[in-house]
């Protein structure tokens, strides 16, 4: 339904979207520095690095074992996988789930995780939404359905104002999630002030269980290590060597070092 | 220019891992002493260069006030503790330097930088099978780390415990399938260790390690000698032996290629072109060598 557009006074762009814009920002950037601020210091155990390195080394030989001649690389994948005493076998780590109650520092950690995003979303909305009230501030340029004007036209008690226009309250939370890639060009990626993916964890974490990886992760390297066969990759390499003569260039200069 | 220059040839010199001590000392005393306001936080990282490298040249003053400046501004850190035990390692001080590092350790069980230091003073005091050992137990930490197997494959070979050195140094080849060096370094391992199957391994890596990096002269000249025991020793098939005096016979052509190649260039070269290439082609003409591994 065509209907006439409206003109909006040109000193709403100037003291209401521009603002709201810049105070999306700055809110944004003070909580990537409070959130560094904040942030408790990771203590990893002995086991839990011994063990990573471990999974590291057994993925290396699966991937690269092809470089050692194959003795070895039987050597190391029996010591891996044997059925009695192989590594992937014997070890078996207590799996101990944390659980927000019993674990302080996970508790901590929700608690700022929710202190630094959350809340300052909600305070900083509800005031915007408290200034810049009962205006439009500007349209969207896709057409909505009427479902969407209690939540876009807060404060606007027009019946018959098309859905597209939206108040002040909108385009802030259109700024919330818009300047995420801003940010990541400023403060670089993994910054604290990235609202949506700190969404994103927290609703993986919940499905999520760290400790009881350790033990699957040995299984799935033990099922990978097991299917590997031993392609040596030196088999003709002496034939791939002479083929052609050596390139020799640069040798008159003194830059190798063989130490 | 000065300044700038300065510091970013320190960062070089510490990203790449040199030990050029004497030129960072100069160089570092220099931008310390005239422009430390101005270098902002990078002067606490310059300090720790500036300070290992002067442990290097026996420059203890200047040590001791890197270290000093160090302490004050990180009172508890692991990093600086780790530096003091450094600086008591270089007074020979080392029972103060294995409580130091004790310490640490007591604290943080995962620091592998304390444990390795601890390491370092066995070898430095000559006990190579202590530091063997100790090595060893590390390792079955921390398999990942790279630069304990290789000082735990220097140490087997001065041991002459060749098998051990070449476990080390296969699981430096695996992590690291292109470098032509270990590759190099495994060939001459297997070469020593001698017996048919060493030598026709040798002769692999050594091909391997040319490979990767046509211009390896020690490869070269590996691959030479091992093709060359192989094919004069009796146990081999006639097929075994013509293979291998053909790559002896490569091997030897690309030698002489690659002097003659220097010689252009260089025209003051000590060793002729030409006396080397008699002399590896009398040695490959010779199958009554004198064995002595096969």
């Amino acid at each position: 339904m065509a209907e006439p557009e409206l003109l909006l006074d040109s000193n709403i762009r100037l003291w209401v979207v521009l603002p709201i814009v810049f105070i999306t920002f700055l809110v944004g950037v003070i909580r990537h520095y409070v959130s560094i601020l904040l942030q408790s210091d990771k203590k990893l155990t002995l086991e839990q690095v011994s063990d990573s390195q471990v999974l590291i080394r057994s993925r290396v030989l699966r991937e690269n074992g092809k470089y050692i001649p194959k003795q070895s690389f039987l050597m190391r994948k029996f010591f891996f996988n044997n059925q009695e005493d192989g590594f992937f076998k014997k070890t078996k780590r207590k799996v101990v789930p944390p659980s927000p109650m019993t674990d302080p520092s996970m508790l901590t950690d929700m608690m700022k995780g929710n202190v630094t995003n959350v809340l300052p979303m909600i305070l900083i909305g509800g005031w915007i939404n408290w200034t810049f009230s009962g205006f439009v501030t500007t349209k969207v340029p896709f057409p909505l359905t009427l479902r969407f004007k209690p939540m876009l036209q807060q404060g606007i008690e027009l019946l018959s104002l098309d859905a597209s226009w939206v108040s002040s309250a909108s385009w802030y939370f259109l700024n919330v999630f818009g300047l995420r890639s801003m940010y990541s060009l400023i403060l670089g990626q993994d910054n604290g002030a990235d609202q949506s993916r700190i969404m994103q964890e927290q609703m993986s974490g919940a499905a999520m269980a760290m400790p009881a990886d350790t033990n699957k992760a040995f299984k799935a390297e033990w099922e990978a290590l097991e299917l590997t066969d031993h392609q040596w990759a030196l088999e003709n390499v002496e034939e791939d060597l002479m083929s052609k003569d050596l390139d020799l260039s640069g040798i008159e200069k003194d830059i190798l070092i063989t130490d | 220019m000065m300044k700038i220059k300065m510091r970013d040839k320190l960062r070089k010199w510490r990203e790449e891992n040199f030990r050029n001590s004497e030129q960072i000392v100069d160089v570092g005393e220099e931008l310390i002493n005239e422009h430390a306001s101005k270098l902002g936080d990078d002067i606490w990282i310059i300090y720790e260069q500036v300070m290992i490298a002067a442990l290097d040249c026996s420059r203890d003053d200047l040590a001791w006030s890197c270290l000093q400046e160090l302490k004050r501004q990180f009172p508890d850190s692991h990093r600086v503790k780790r530096l003091a035990g450094m600086r008591l390692e270089a007074l020979e001080r080392y029972e103060d330097a294995n409580k130091l590092y004790d310490s640490i350790l007591q604290d943080d069980p995962t620091n592998t930088a304390a444990r390795k230091r601890k390491i370092s003073i066995l070898r430095a005091q000559g006990k190579s099978s202590e530091a063997i050992r100790e090595l060893n137990e590390y390792l079955e930490q921390f398999v990942g780390d790279q630069e304990a197997w290789h000082e735990l494959s220097e140490l087997y070979i001065n041991e002459h415990d060749y098998a051990k050195a070449a476990f080390c140094l296969e699981e430096l080849m695996m992590t690291n399938p292109h470098n032509h060096l270990y590759c190099e370094q495994y060939g001459e391992v297997k070469y020593t260790q001698g017996g048919l199957e060493n030598l026709e391994l040798a002769r692999k890596y050594f091909a391997q390690a040319l490979k990767l990096n046509n211009r390896n002269m020690r490869a070269l000249f590996g691959l030479y000698m091992s093709a060359s025991h192989v094919a004069a020793s009796p146990k081999v098939s006639a097929k075994v032996k013509k293979d291998n005096v053909k790559y002896a016979a490569w091997a030897a052509s690309q030698i002489s290629r690659a002097y003659q190649v220097r010689r252009v260039r260089e025209e003051n070269v000590k060793c002729s072109a030409h006396g080397i290439t008699k002399a590896v082609y009398t040695v490959a003409m010779v199958h009554n060598v004198n064995i002595i591994h096969l």
